[in-house]
């Protein structure tokens, strides 16, 4: 059993290159495993704080992103990713949102899959004034 | 850091240990490494064993298809194993089902699968002697 959480609850990263959206998902899977996330949910949260990651890298060089728990009433538990960047900003979001479109060279997954992992997902993007994506889980 | 991976010839096969975590340039780099031993070993079958990857994003995705669709024109084939359940639920979930990558359970299934399409592969001797005279 994996007991409530001991952990600091509440990670704060700068995202400028792979390697600090590596440090990222695996700290954000032991955050959610702590707080009592089963495995599939908390690899779930990993890969969305990675792909988040990712395209703050891909596309505003730098930005940041935090990581933090919570509960709703003092009840249910929910851990939630905050991506924030200063970058270009998305111009066509309900492409982005439908997924398979990309101006990189991936897959065109990050934010629209994203959105399939979450339990919450709110985009807040304007054309040079950056990006920030809120998702939420609920611990179930 | 880089952490441990492997390669190693066995039998027609290439058996790849993927780590449990790379970063991007790694990735390039492994498959380097695989495309160089697959002509070094002339292996038909490419292995990418993921029993020890926990965390599979968009990108690892592509490093699959990718590799999967350089192996196929070197006359070899791509073969995934040991994807762990909460991997594989989340890489659908993502909307990464990987079309054309053929997968099996574990190390076992992929000897056997590899066995049978070497056997398949061996002309019948008997059949083979009239002809040389």
């Amino acid at each position: 059993m994996n007991s409530p959480s001991s952990a600091r609850s509440t990670l704060f990263f700068r995202i400028e290159n792979v390697h600090d959206v590596s440090d990222a998902r695996r700290k954000g899977l032991l955050l959610a495993l702590d707080v009592g996330f089963a495995t599939a949910d908390a690899t779930k949260i990993a890969v969305v704080i990675s792909e988040l990651g990712r395209n703050i890298v891909s596309y505003a060089r730098s930005g940041t992103i935090t990581v933090l728990t919570g509960r709703d009433d003092g009840t249910r538990r929910y851990i939630k990713i905050i991506a924030d960047d200063r970058g270009p900003g998305i111009k066509d979001l309900r492409r982005v949102l439908d997924g398979g479109y990309t101006t990189s060279n991936g897959l065109g997954l990050g934010v629209s899959g994203s959105q399939k992992l979450m339990d919450e997902f709110a985009v807040r993007t304007g054309e040079n004034e950056g990006t920030t994506i809120t998702a939420v889980k609920w611990l179930r | 850091m880089m952490n441990f991976s492997s390669i190693q010839k066995l039998d027609n096969l290439l058996l790849v240990s993927v780590p449990r975590d790379l970063v991007d340039d790694e990735v390039i780099q492994l498959r380097r490494d695989v495309l160089n031993a697959i002509r070094q070993y002339k292996s038909q079958i490419i292995l990418l064993d993921f029993s020890r990857v926990d965390i599979c994003d968009s990108f690892f995705g592509r490093f699959i298809y990718g590799t999967s669709q350089m192996t196929r024109l070197m006359g070899a084939k791509v073969i995934i194993s040991g994807l762990q359940d909460a991997v594989i639920e989340t890489m659908v979930e993502l909307g990464m089902t990987l079309p054309d990558v053929d997968a099996v359970l574990d190390l076992d299934d992929a000897l056997a699968l590899s066995r049978s399409l070497r056997s398949a592969a061996v002309p019948p001797l008997a059949a083979g002697q009239d002809d040389d005279e």
